[in-house]
């Protein structure tokens, strides 16, 4: 039973991870629906740079530093080229499956290498998640920076004559999000289920965007809403522990998805809608164009 | 602050030889503009004049391709607003440029140098509460400001600039969403600012009797040129806005008698909920007949926008009747209404009233295609579609290569010339017009004026609903004022004056006009 | 950048002719192949060496042109799934999810008339062929139903919806074919059971006739768009969902239409992948493989714009590069996945090159800069 609360944290973080990552983007405007191909990246690289070098920190750095990189392909593609973020996130899920797949695929199977020492029985990310949430939360609502940040999230062009360098700001939050949410792939496969397999992300990158939305953008609400969704995931792996013998594993390993899909038709409904959208910044998903 | 210790009298901003092209069109060509210390300095133009170039070049927004822009006699060159702020340059758009999600505090703080890491909004708060008090401004400002009212936002805008450090204040259209009263105050206020000495230049379309009362000197626009700079005191009305469309003006439109009808239009004790979920509509009462035009005059936010769209079918309505032509309609759905004839021409004529990617054709079809007419057994007759659209581009003028032109490439009198042609080809019986002449030059207006008025005379009801009083006043058999949802009293038109509906515009009830 | 007195712009397009459309994804085509060669360098590969091997391969080798053409044929039944719905200003990135569903009811129907313990089925070929048909359409089309209703009714984002369901349909067929399952073969091995030779798709000089099917789409949607009045209205709320609701459109209905129809096709396509193509006809265990592959659906979508009759060299073009590019694979002992990793660079470099449709480079004449004063900041 520990063991299965401490999986579940562990999974939780990388929810948490790629989560806030991308609620940094978003709350500057810039959509991601991406974090996937993001997360696949950072992971596999990270992967690859642990194995072959022994050194468990030097994956997660580079993972970050990948994942960096790509936050700031899409946001060179869809703020400064203009192109519509949807289809920029498109654009990088798909070129992080399929590099991936092909980087990937030589070192399948198990990293081999130490676990990373635990605090306390519970990985250190879960520590350091909770840090950066608080964090995040500081500074989003309580901070100049986070306020600027939130204006050219709702009114790009009334903080461009405000003073505000919008293209910098998005920018910025693209490129932070994107090292978090690297950091979230390589903690899957460097801590959490440290083996490769292609796309072993398995739509999580995807849930991670749902949670965004369900949580409001509020990172508290965030961290609450992965941590319920890690010990999902870990029931669907292990569904003797609650209904022993009943279903076939193959269609427990369908619930995260359900319990999503539910979750984004209570998003709608009329209570959650109204909250829903006034907490949205209005200029999510718009380019910001000066005329 | 470059701008401080300047005197009376003394030269703050002048602007010489600016000229700016855009593809096809020469926005501004070699203007001359400058402005004294405690002067005001009032720039008149219709839309399309080039003021919202000026003001975005001043304001650092764009960059000039010739002329040069002096501040206190030095040269200077702003990259970006940031620079044209840190020169003591302040600029109040036309439409509040204030993120509506967060309080007013927040707005006036954002981006402020002095502003610190960490928010303190307290501190802010006091400072700006002074500033409020000196120039008469009252605004809670902890409130968000989607909830405050269009001259409370004004005043937010004002504040900012002042905040932070403005000595030239900008204003672009400052009265167009005031009531009269609110208008009062704010010239009030803009007054007090000169005697303080700073500079204030409202670019204003045509409210002239402001210019006149309040400005200076004035300069007149007139496609991107400067054709007159006068001393205002030397100057009339009249003279202003010949200057400014370049010929004789008629600032009163015919009102045209025609023998009213049966009802089109019953509304009975209607209410709705706004998107927020607040009461924005309620309880309203009243009837349009055959050949009558129904002018609803209020601030924008007063709940016309709902009332609009519950008659379209776009919004439920919470409670009460709509009946046309003795039919309840209530629950019926939107195209049932325009099957129904009703014609609805929408305030958003680019995001609503058209797809700007379409044809020509195709927006047309957006009123016709579910006509017999025009579709058999699911399939659209494009020939015949095309056919209409040519013989209304030619009945209406609207300037266009041809029926296939995207509508994006139109500009926006001939976009609501399309609309309105669009509309009015079914014929209706009843016309909705949401806010018809916005943003249009004089032109437009008062060709779109003109076909409501042709509406009229074929007997159908019209409803127009317009932020301008002085249209509302001229076009209207029956004036009914809004305010908070409900109408405030219902006059007909040799009742309705400025003062009266404009105080109802703004809540006052007055005595007899109970309903 | 500047030459003399003229300085290189960039200008926003004012309009978009249909040929320098089809250049520009030409362009994004061939830059995508290029940054492909990088990958074959890193891999110790001659670039030209592997393109050449790869298109004879897919276009000229007796064995590999089938296989191109089969290929060719899935991706552009995925992409006609894409494509309806992105007419509409939706995104069907379930097409997996719905290509499985379709296969699954296609292996009902056959377990229903006894296909599986008998290898003459109790209903003669010919109406069963078409029934295989109706489900493979009926399954995937359930499948886009659920996201387009959501969408329609309640506004919820389609991308994460079709993301969803792909995976539950995934776990869903492991489900039905390992560990005991339905429609599993009777020998375990996680596959499911082979269609019996009555059941096969009947070829066309050896093509599957589904090649037919494909190539009468293309006019059907071209039809639907072009002339049709629910076509207009689909692209009326692509464009503008708030100018279609007030011109009268149900909005709620137009999303679940589009998703239907997607949905059908992409599980047409499933049929074809499981009971049309030579060698096939079962569920392998690698199901997975063209699972995948359906996303080249987007891709094609995307390059032609929209246009079914522009996907169908565009298809053909991606069904050959995927298969020669896993030929490749084995002939130049690259590691697993060079089809994924063209799928990848495709993608992104058409994503990119989305810019060119709204800007282009043009030469403008300037003045000579001006002396000009900066401003001190604070």
């Amino acid at each position: 039973m520990w063991l299965f609360l401490i999986s579940s944290l562990d999974a939780s973080m990388i929810f948490t991870f790629a989560g806030l990552g991308e609620l940094i983007n978003q709350r500057s405007g810039v959509i991601n629906v991406g974090i996937e191909g993001i997360m696949l990246f950072g992971g596999t690289m990270g992967f690859l740079a642990a194995q072959s070098t022994g050194n468990l920190l030097l994956g997660f750095l580079v993972a970050i530093a990948v994942g960096g990189l790509l936050g700031l392909l899409h946001g060179f593609v869809s703020i400064t080229l203009g192109v519509d973020q949807v289809v920029s996130g498109m654009g990088i899920w798909i070129l992080g499956f399929g590099m991936t797949t092909y980087i990937g695929s030589p070192y399948a199977g198990p990293l081999g290498m130490e676990r990373i020492p635990t605090i306390l029985g519970i990985s250190p990310f879960f520590y350091l998640g909770i840090v950066l949430v608080v964090i995040t939360w500081f500074v989003l609502s309580k901070t100049n920076l986070g306020l600027r940040i939130r204006s050219v999230g709702e009114n790009p062009s009334v903080a461009e004559v405000s003073g505000i360098n919008v293209f910098k700001t998005r920018y910025s939050c693209v490129i932070i999000g994107g090292m978090l949410m690297g950091l979230a792939g390589a903690i899957y496969t460097l801590d959490y289920n440290p083996v490769w397999g292609y796309n072993f992300i398995m739509g999580w990158g995807f849930i991670a965007l749902a949670l965004v939305f369900f949580s409001m953008w509020n990172p508290l609400i965030l961290l609450a809403g992965s941590i319920l969704f890690g010990n999902l995931w870990q029931l669907s792996l292990n569904p003797q522990l609650v209904l022993p013998g009943i279903l076939s594993r193959y269609i427990w390993r369908t619930v995260p998805f359900a319990i999503t899909l539910v979750a984004l038709v209570l998003m709608s409904t009329k209570w959650f809608r109204t909250r829903w959208g006034a907490a949205r910044p209005e200029a999510l998903g718009q380019p910001y164009l000066k005329e | 602050m470059v701008l401080k210790g300047i005197k009376r009298g003394e030269m703050v901003l002048e602007a010489r030889g600016i000229t700016k092209r855009f593809p096809g069109v020469v926005a501004n060509d070699q203007i001359n503009f400058e402005i004294k210390a405690g002067e005001i300095h009032a720039i008149l133009g219709e839309n399309g004049a080039g003021k919202t170039t000026l003001m975005n070049i001043l304001f650092g927004l764009l960059q000039p391709d010739e002329g040069e822009i002096y501040i206190r006699g030095e040269r200077v060159r702003f990259r970006s607003p940031l620079d044209a702020i840190n020169m003591g340059i302040g600029m109040v758009h036309q439409h509040r440029k204030l993120v509506a999600a967060h309080s007013a505090i927040e707005n006036i703080i954002l981006g402020h140098p002095r502003a610190g890491n960490i928010l303190n909004l307290k501190s802010a708060e006091q400072e700006v509460l002074a500033l409020a008090e000196r120039y008469g401004f009252k605004v809670d400002l902890k409130a968000k400001v989607w909830q405050l009212s269009e001259g409370e936002k004004q005043a937010v805008e004002i504040l900012k600039a002042l905040y932070r450090g403005a000595e030239v204040l900008i204003l672009d259209e400052p009265t167009s969403a005031l009531t009269p009263q609110e208008t009062e105050k704010l010239l009030e206020s803009i007054e007090t600012m000169a005697r303080d000495e700073l500079a204030v230049v409202p670019f204003i379309t045509h409210k002239l009797p402001i210019v006149l009362a309040i400005s200076h000197r004035v300069t007149v626009l007139r496609r991107g040129k400067v054709v007159a700079c006068m001393e205002t005191a030397q100057t009339t009305e009249k003279d202003l806005a010949m200057q400014m469309v370049g010929r004789e003006v008629i600032f009163r439109i015919e009102r045209a008698d025609v023998e009213k009808g049966k009802p089109v239009l019953q509304v009975e004790n209607l209410s709705a909920l706004n998107d927020k979920d607040f009461q924005a509509l309620n309880g309203v009462s009243f009837s349009i007949c055959e050949g009558e035009i129904f002018g609803i005059a209020g601030i924008s936010g007063n709940g016309q926008q709902e009332l609009v769209e519950v008659l379209a079918g776009l919004r439920n309505a919470q409670g009460g009747k709509v009946i046309l032509d003795g039919k309840d309609i209530t629950h019926a759905s939107t195209l049932e209404r325009w099957q129904r004839q009703i014609g609805y021409i929408p305030s958003d004529r680019i995001h609503v009233g058209s797809i700007g990617d379409f044809s020509l054709v195709e927006n047309t079809a957006l009123s016709h295609y579910y006509d017999d007419q025009f579709s058999r057994r699911g399939i659209l007759n494009y020939d015949a579609l095309r056919k209409l659209t040519e013989e209304v581009i030619s009945e209406y003028g609207v300037a266009a290569p041809g029926p296939e032109t995207k509508a994006k490439n139109l500009s926006g009198g001939n976009l609501q010339k399309l609309i309105l042609a669009r509309v009015l080809s079914r014929n209706p019986r009843l016309v909705i017009a949401n806010l018809p002449c916005q943003g249009l030059d004089i032109g437009a207006t008062e060709f779109v004026q003109n076909k409501l008025i042709e509406a009229k005379k074929e007997k159908a009801g019209v409803l127009l609903i317009s932020e301008d009083l002085d249209e509302i006043l001229s076009l209207s058999d029956w004036v009914a004022a809004i305010y908070e949802g409900k109408f405030m009293g219902i006059l007909p038109a040799g009742e309705a004056q400025k003062e009266n509906v404009g105080a109802m515009m703004a809540g006052l009830q007055l005595k007899g006009y109970e309903l | 950048m500047r030459i003399g007195s003229h300085v290189l712009k960039l200008e926003k397009r004012a309009t978009l002719s249909g040929w320098k459309a089809a250049l520009i994804s030409i362009l994004a085509i061939i830059f995508a192949l290029a940054l492909l060669s990088l990958v074959f360098l890193l891999a110790g590969v001659n670039p030209l060496i592997a393109y050449h091997e790869i298109f004879s391969y897919a276009f000229v080798n007796q064995f590999g042109l089938p296989l191109t053409i089969n290929r060719s044929i899935f991706v552009l039944l995925c992409t006609y799934a894409f494509i309806i719905p992105y007419k509409a200003g939706l995104w069907n990135i379930g097409m997996t999810g719905q290509l499985y569903a379709g296969s699954l009811f296609v292996l009902g129907i056959v377990v229903a008339f006894g296909g599986k313990q008998f290898s003459n089925p109790t209903l003669s070929p010919v109406l069963l062929i078409p029934f295989m048909l109706i489900a493979a359409m009926l399954g995937g089309a359930i499948l886009g139903a659920i996201a387009g209703f959501l969408k329609g009714k309640f506004n919820v984002n389609e991308i994460v919806v079709t993301m969803m369901l792909n995976f539950i349909a995934l776990w869903l067929v492991s489900f039905m074919i390992k560990e005991g399952g339905i429609f599993m073969k009777s020998g375990g091995e996680g596959e499911s059971f082979e269609l019996p030779k009555s059941l096969i798709a009947p070829l066309i000089k050896g093509i599957p006739f589904t090649i037919l099917i494909a190539l009468g789409l293309a006019v059907l949607i071209y039809y639907l768009f072009a002339r049709t009045k629910i076509g207009y209205q689909i692209k009326a709320y692509g464009l503008s969902p708030a100018a279609a609701r007030y011109a009268g459109m149900s909005t709620a209905m137009i999303p679940v239409l589009v998703f239907i129809l997607g949905g059908a096709l992409a599980g047409l396509a499933g049929y074809h992948y499981f009971a049309a193509v030579p060698g096939l006809y079962k569920i392998p265990k690698n199901y997975t493989d063209f699972g995948d592959m359906a996303f080249y659906g987007i891709i094609c979508g995307l390059i032609a714009q929209g246009n079914p009759f522009a996907a169908i060299p565009v298809a053909l073009l991606f069904g050959g590069l995927s298969n020669g590019g896993r030929f490749v694979q084995g002939q130049l002992q690259m590691n697993f996945g060079v089809d994924y990793a063209l799928l990848g660079v495709l993608m992104i470099s058409l994503v990119a090159f989305q810019f060119f449709y709204r800007y282009r480079f043009s030469w403008v004449h300037v003045e000579k800069e001006k002396f000009d004063v900066v401003i001190p900041h604070k």
